[in-house]
Order: C-alpha cells, then structure tokens, then sequence
C-alpha cells in the first residue's frame, strides 16, 4: 500500500454528536490524527548540554496509549471490505447489521496526497465516508508548514450538519499547542474554542493544560484542565485534572506480547467514578490479538482477533457481559483487505 | 410414689390433691413427641436459651447467605472465565498442537534421511571408468 494511512474503521452511526461539554475536541469517532514522529534533530547525540527535550505529540494522545489496550464494545455483524486502488487513494465498504441500532452501509474513501513529511506520512490526508441514510463525515488533515498542521472535520446527519470544527496545530521543539473552533456559527454568535497547550519538562515528564470556552445565545462558560504525564521505561502514567473531573490512566509494557492498563475516571456531574483494567496479549506466531477488560461496574469484556492467513482475511469475536444487570453482548468483525 | 400410695383404695378421701410435682398423663395425651422434647429445654435458664435460639438463627442465615453467594460467584467466576480466559487457551493450545504435528512431519520427513546418511557413508555410486 505504499505511503497510504488506512482510515480506521467507520465511526458508528449517530453518535459523536458534539454537546457543550468539555473534551469534545477529538475529532468525531472512529477519525484520528495521524500520528508523526517528533521532529528529531538528525546527527545530534542526546547528551550534549542543553539537550534539546523532545516534543511531547498532542494532548489527546496522552490517554490513548492506554485507551488503545481497551476492547470496543461489539454489537452485531459487520463487513469491512478495504481496497486500495493506487498508492494514494483507497476505498472502503462497511455492511453492518444489528439489532439494537440500524443496519445499513457505509462507503468510505480515503486520499493521501504526495508531500511527504516522513516515512510513513504524507500531506494532505482526505478522509471520507458516507452512510446509506446520507450522512457524511469528511476529514481534511493538511501540514500548512513543517510545524503546523491543519485539519477541518464535518459530521453531518442526513442533509443537517452535525458537527463542523477548524483545528490548527504547533509543534515546536518542546512543546505542542493546538487550537480548535468547534461548531462556530456566526449568526447565532454560538460556538466552542478549544485550547490545548503541552510541553515537554523533561523527557520523561509533559505538563499541559486545556481551556475550553462554549457560547450560546443567552450562556456562555468556560472549563480548564491540566494534565500530567510521566513516560518511564516501561510505563507511561497520565493524569488529567479538571473542572469536569478526574481522569487517570496507567500503562505497562508487560513484555513484547502483554500490555495492561489501568484506568480511573471520576466524573464531578454525575459524581461517579469508575476504575477499569485491561489487557492486550498479542501472539503473532497464531495471528492472534486478544483484548480484555474488567471494570468495577462489573463489567467484564473481550475481543478476539485472528488474521486468518493466507488470505487477507480477519475476523474479530467481541464479547461484553453486564454482570450485575444480566446483559450480554456480541458481535463479530470480518474485515477483507 | 408417695402420691401413688394414697390413692389405694385402703387412702383417704377422693378429693385429696396430688402433689405439684406430678404429671396426670390422661390430661396431656395431645402433645406430640416434639412438643415434650421442646418443653425439657425450658429447664435450662433464660440467658442460655436465648443465646442458643440467636446462634441458631444466625447461623441459618449465614448459612443461606453463603449458599446463595456461592452460587452468584460461581456463575460470576465462570462466565467471567469463558470470555476473558478461554479463547487464548483454545488459541495457544491449538497453536502448540499445529507446532507438534510440525515437528513430527519433519521427524518423519528428516528423521530416517539423517539416519540413512549416517549409517551407509558408501552408498555414493561408483563413478564409471571406461577404458
């Protein structure tokens, strides 16, 4: 496939709907900013005086890591069939069908231009998909220049937009600020300004802080969060603090086939809190990926993947039990391609 | 017994009373086998029957209790176990079974080679020498 960044699968439909709340800036679900190395200083060894601090990434990444050893809830059965036409430009098929939510199909295309800032990524990045039903997501991921990157997202629900956000991202040696203006309507003199803001104290240590700041005819409001994180050899420990609540997350490199995390989540509206471990155990010998989760909202859940070679095939088996509420869902993945 | 005895005909008058530590047993026929047993426990004293009659009922409870948590955690245990531990055990069992088989065809398939190659070391052909 060359240079071409496979879109991850399909966001579900309906929901990512941006609310007034804050940590709305991930990009609707199932998109996510291609990940870039941190801008290395070629030639240079670390341990020259004043060193230069590497570039901490983005503030949504810091949670992903851990996100990432979490299985996805399944629900029902869905095709994936990707095809890749040329280096530059790929397309996909989803068929999904449920019974709780709405069957139908997606088709999504993916185009990945010729500037290359790395190895692995190209500029600009164009990412689309479209429901049976009419509904759009569209993704513009574009590097102005060799610190900022752009990126314009669209959601709409049938013909009404749903979502529309502008974001502009920084990097600089040490640090990463990004901005996004989500949902701006100039006539109703409506929207929400996100500021992200991550820099880097040490290497294994990044301080940021994120202010959120929403409108509406009649409200307006602000939230603001810092957060911590802690890279160890091994390990990477986040932590966010904020008006909207509390969240924790650990991660652990077990060895080269298990990986844990550990989350912890208090909510300061709901007043809730929720601790949750995972596991990812990775055999590449039986083409195997298995996911594993207990929550203390006892919850327990798993995934299994299997690459059924030799062909391009892939099913994936999900599993999540409600025990003190007795339900039960499954669902099961083939991807093709 | 000495009530007994004066109700011989050779006693005194009808109307005397039998003493108070008598039992009359034509009055008290209707009561069951349970219910004497249950009266003997009158004798012990008020602190001890109550201690006994809050023991036993705890222990009831406790025992119910335990059952019906042994039962929950079973179930718990159990599916918690099938979803979260048993496909990697069914994968990396399969995988070292499929690796057993591997091994074994290539015994089969190199074994008795290397043992040909090593016992006859003459069994190259005569290199023909015509005149």
């Amino acid at each position: 496939m060359g240079s071409v960044l496979a879109a991850s699968s399909p966001p579900p439909p309906g929901s990512g709907v941006v609310q007034g709340a804050p940590g709305l800036v991930s990009a609707p679900p199932g998109f996510s900013m291609p990940s870039v190395p941190p801008p290395s200083v070629p030639g240079q060894p670390a341990g020259e005086t004043g060193s230069p601090l590497p570039n901490p990434g983005t503030y949504e990444e810091c949670h992903r890591k851990c996100k990432e050893v979490f299985p996805i809830q399944m629900e029902g059965v869905r095709l994936v069939v990707n095809k890749g036409l040329s280096n530059h430009f790929q397309v996909s098929h989803t068929v999904t069908l449920s019974t709780l939510a709405e069957s139908g199909y997606r088709f999504g295309a993916t185009y990945v231009g010729t500037q290359q800032t790395g190895p692995a990524e190209s500029f600009p990045v164009m990412v689309g998909d479209m429901d049976n039903t009419g509904s759009l997501n569209a993704q513009v991921i574009h590097q102005l220049t060799s610190a900022v990157r752009s990126k314009i997202a669209i959601q709409t629900q049938q013909h009404k937009f749903v979502n529309w956000q502008c974001d502009m991202e920084y990097r600089g040696d040490d640090f990463t600020s990004a901005v996004t203006l989500g949902n701006p309507d100039v006539l109703l003199g409506s929207g929400i300004i996100v500021a992200h803001y991550l820099q880097s104290i040490s290497p294994a240590l990044a301080l940021g802080g994120e202010l959120v700041y929403h409108r509406r005819p009649g409200e307006e409001g602000a939230v603001t969060s810092l957060m911590g994180r802690y890279t160890g050899n091994n390990y990477v420990a986040t932590l966010t603090l904020g008006g909207a609540g509390a969240h924790a997350t650990y991660y652990h490199r077990a060895n080269d086939q298990l990986q844990l995390g550990v989350e912890f989540e208090g909510s300061m509206r709901t007043q809730e809190t929720a601790v949750s471990f995972g596991y990812q155990l990775d055999l590449p010998k039986a083409n195997l990926l298995f996911k594993g989760s207990v929550d203390s909202n006892w919850v327990v859940g798993a995934v299994l993947e299997k690459k059924l070679l030799p062909l391009p095939l892939s099913l994936a088996l999900g599993a999540f039990l409600n025990q003190k509420k007795n339900k039960f869902q499954c669902g099961f993945n083939v991807t093709v391609g | 017994m000495a009530g007994i005895e004066e109700l011989s005909p050779a006693a005194g008058p009808v109307e005397t009373r039998p003493p108070e530590g008598e039992i009359d047993e034509d009055e008290e026929l209707d009561e069951t086998i349970l219910e004497r047993l249950w009266g003997l426990t009158e004798m012990f004293p008020d602190t001890l029957r109550s201690a006994a009659e809050v023991t036993a009922s705890g222990s009831v409870t406790v025992a119910k209790k335990l059952y019906s948590f042994s039962r929950a955690a079973l179930w718990v245990g159990t599916t918690s176990f099938m979803i979260l531990v048993l496909p990697v055990v069914f994968e990396t069992e399969r995988l070292q079974l499929e690796q057993q088989q591997l091994q074994q065809q290539r015994q089969i398939l190199l074994g008795p080679n290397a043992g040909m190659s090593g016992g006859m070391p003459g069994l190259m052909p005569p290199a023909p020498v015509k005149m």
